[in-house]
């Protein structure tokens, strides 16, 4: 039987469509579980030395003080990347095999995920560091006990938190009030959490009552699955329904319009998508980065940084263009739309939110100085002068399809990488840069950042001219694009 | 008028698309019949340019579709679900391709109160995006929005596969409308009663090549029977 599952599973690896892009996946991925696998022991052994070294006596109570953190990270973190087995389940539906053994199996078989395994591999070389420390074993074994229920708990509340996105945003929400207020020191939660993950030390027995509570949370999830096996019920994929959108502010756009409201509704409504939109406006904080430890870094590395804050977006979102409409690319190939309206559409887009990430970026390091304004205003003009080309057309030759319904990793896309590709991305990082270090060395600051400003407003009076050499590429590579896609 | 001059498309060594020539005047009621594999879709994808022919030229109403985009103004298409845009509602879609065609949203609404019966109640208002739909519902949508705007050419690639057989009844009539108002309807289908049905002309594909070309009469579905049986 395990035989029969693994040659399927073999085939479905060998036989597919891009192998050389799977065994690079998978290579990569090992690489990171072992050195996860090596790491993670390692800082179990350090933990003690290093907290020690940061002044703090006791390190035993110091874990104990954060450890609410620890865990609510862990419910944070798994829900973000540890996936629910529920979907695999269903082939299994009608093979002779009884139902709670198909759940008893699901839940099973995450007592050796990835990422319980690591927290143990990290709690054996810590516990051992604590014993040379002069703890007993005997309470510690109880404090051990507690924390690996508490693990478990997190593991199987994942279960239940799938799809939930409301509740862990509140979660969310909850732990940052809580940091924020103990950073402010209005009111610290750990004072009292401290004593009490430290009683399960001085009184092991207290333990079976986390552990009581992991065998409830086992039995519910299990209740919870079982109930749940139908494929219009628990097995049944989220229909999300919405109302008619017709975001009319965007008609002042005129032909392309259109097309704007299409990609908004795609952001909207697309997992992937929203996803890849979200993880962009974090590069507007890229700049505090190489703000906090200035001394480190040189000034355009700080440059680089500022300039980065206004192009979020158009990295994340624009250099998967035209691969967003990749499921519906025919449709779009034979619509009474010339290419050339089609690729500006994306551009004013790209354009639009580069300008008001300008403008949020502007605000936002003003408390820094000029300096700092001058350079999201020279990166921001930049993105738009000249990145935004580039990408779009970058974007011709970039031939994976995407998968809208899924709602895989937005860092963690397998972009097929072609030489043609990477060759036009060394301009959008490498050029901006060189230009502002020779006019920062000649002459200052402000002169790099005129310079990277005036490529920018080049670029925007070149338009025209640009948007004929895209378009040239787009239409030479339509036909090999189209049948990319189709392997959808 | 579309005419196919010379079109093969081969992939290595295979040819799956060899047809010398292919006529279909205005206002024709086309139907292309085959087993999997005879090229149908491959000549469908070659006339909507989105398949590069290996040799050849194809006119539509006097435009050569590599050389120009016009055709596009006045030919539709719905070949396979890759023609939805499944995280829009189905009237969020109409709307997509009407203003692409020039309507504004109240004619469009007007346009699809034609198609009520069609719908069933199925596709307007459910607030149910395209992508969970039903591939019968989708199907409808794609169908509905390939006629939206007047085109003078319609494409449908197997539009009867997966409909339920009053929508199918309701298709043919559709159909039927179109070419009454002058319309070239070029259709492919699997079910030779539908095609023969509803096609006045009827081009039997193999293996890429034009096996046959009959004007539909009375005879032609019991001839066509006999072919398939082999």
């Amino acid at each position: 039987m395990f035989f029969k599952f693994f040659s399927l599973r073999w085939k479905s690896f060998i036989r597919g469509e891009d192998i050389g892009v799977n065994i690079m996946t998978k290579i990569f991925k090992w690489f990171w579980l072992v050195y996860f696998a090596f790491m993670a022991p390692l800082l179990g052994f350090i933990t003690t030395f290093v907290i020690k070294e940061q002044g703090i006596e006791d390190p035993f109570l110091f874990l104990n003080k954060n450890l609410i953190y620890v865990l609510i990270y862990l419910v944070v973190i798994r829900y973000f990347i540890q996936k629910v087995p529920v979907i695999s389940i269903r082939p299994l539906l009608l093979s002779p095999i009884p139902k709670s053994k198909i759940v008893r199996y699901a839940l099973n078989k995450t007592i050796f995920s990835f990422y319980n395994v690591v927290v143990i591999l990290y709690l054996i070389t810590l516990n051992g560091t604590l014993l040379k420390e002069g703890l007993e074993t005997y309470n510690l074994i109880g404090w051990n006990l507690m924390l690996l229920s508490l693990i478990y708990i997190t593991n199987y509340l994942n279960f239940l938190l799938n799809n939930k996105d409301k509740l862990l945003y509140s979660f969310g929400a909850v732990l940052a009030s809580i940091k924020a207020l103990e950073y402010y020191s209005i009111f610290d939660f750990t004072h009292y959490t401290e004593p009490l993950f430290y009683a399960f030390y001085t009184d092991p027995f207290l333990s079976a009552a986390p552990l009581c509570f992991l065998i409830y949370l086992y039995l519910h999830v299990f209740k919870f699955f079982r109930k749940g096996l139908y494929i219009d019920s628990g097995l049944r994929p989220k229909i999300e329904t919405s109302d008619v959108e017709n975001f009319e502010w965007a008609d002042r756009f005129g032909d392309m319009a259109v097309f704007i409201k299409n990609d908004l509704r795609l952001i909207k409504r697309s997992k992937r998508a929203r996803g890849t939109v979200l993880g962009g406006a974090f590069f507007l904080l890229y700049g505090f980065i190489f703000y906090y430890q200035d001394d480190l870094w040189p000034e355009w590395m700080q440059f680089f940084g500022y300039m980065f804050a206004s192009g979020g977006f158009l990295f994340m979102f624009g250099s998967f263009v035209p691969s967003w409409d990749s499921q519906y690319y025919k449709l779009m190939m034979c619509q009474n739309i010339p290419y050339i309206d089609y690729i500006k559409s994306k551009w004013l887009l790209v354009v639009l939110v580069t300008i008001i990430s300008t403008i949020l970026g502007c605000i936002i390091y003003s408390f820094i100085g000029l300096n700092a304004i001058c350079a999201v205003l020279a990166g921001g003009l930049y993105n738009i002068g000249a990145n935004g080309y580039l990408t779009l057309w970058a974007g011709a030759y970039t031939k994976t399809p995407i998968d809208l319904n899924s709602a895989q990793n937005p860092f963690g896309d397998t972009k097929a990488i072609n030489m043609k590709t990477l060759l036009i991305s060394i301009p959008q990082m490498v050029l901006p840069i060189v230009v502002f270090s020779i006019c920062n060395s000649y002459f200052d600051y402000l002169t790099g950042c005129a310079a990277v400003a005036s490529i920018g407003i080049l670029g925007v009076l070149l338009k025209d001219v640009v948007f004929e050499l895209i378009v040239k590429a787009y239409k030479t590579e339509k036909y090999s694009t189209l049948k990319a896609y189709s392997k959808n | 008028m579309i005419e196919i001059n010379n079109i093969t498309k081969k992939y290595s060594k295979e040819v799956v698309l060899d047809v010398l020539k292919l006529d279909i005047p205005d206002g024709q009621t086309f139907g292309l019949v085959g087993n999997n594999g005879a090229g149908k879709t491959t000549l469908f994808s070659c006339l909507l340019d989105l398949i590069k022919p290996t040799t050849g030229k194809i006119n539509n109403n006097g435009i050569d579709v590599r050389q120009s985009e016009e055709w596009k103004k006045f030919t539709t298409a719905f070949l396979d679900e890759s023609f939805l845009i499944g995280y829009l509602l189905p009237e969020e879609y109409f709307y997509f391709i009407g203003e692409l065609r020039g309507l504004r949203k109240k004619e469009i609404d007007n346009f699809l109160l034609e198609f009520e019966e069609f719908f069933n109640g199925e596709i307007i208002g459910k607030k149910k995006y395209l992508r969970d739909l039903s591939k019968g519902n989708q199907k409808k949508a794609g169908i509905v929005a390939a006629l939206i705007g007047e085109p003078q050419v319609v494409i449908l690639d197997e539009p009867f596969a997966n409909l339920d057989p009053s929508t199918q009844i309701r298709l043919k009539k559709i159909i039927k409308d179109l070419s009454s108002k002058g319309t070239t309807v070029l259709v492919s289908s699997h079910d030779l009663q539908d095609v023969t049905e509803v096609c006045k002309r009827i081009v039997l594909l193999e293996k890429g090549k034009v096996i046959n070309d009959i004007n539909t009469s009375k005879k032609t579905l019991s001839d066509l029977e006999s072919y398939f049986k082999g």
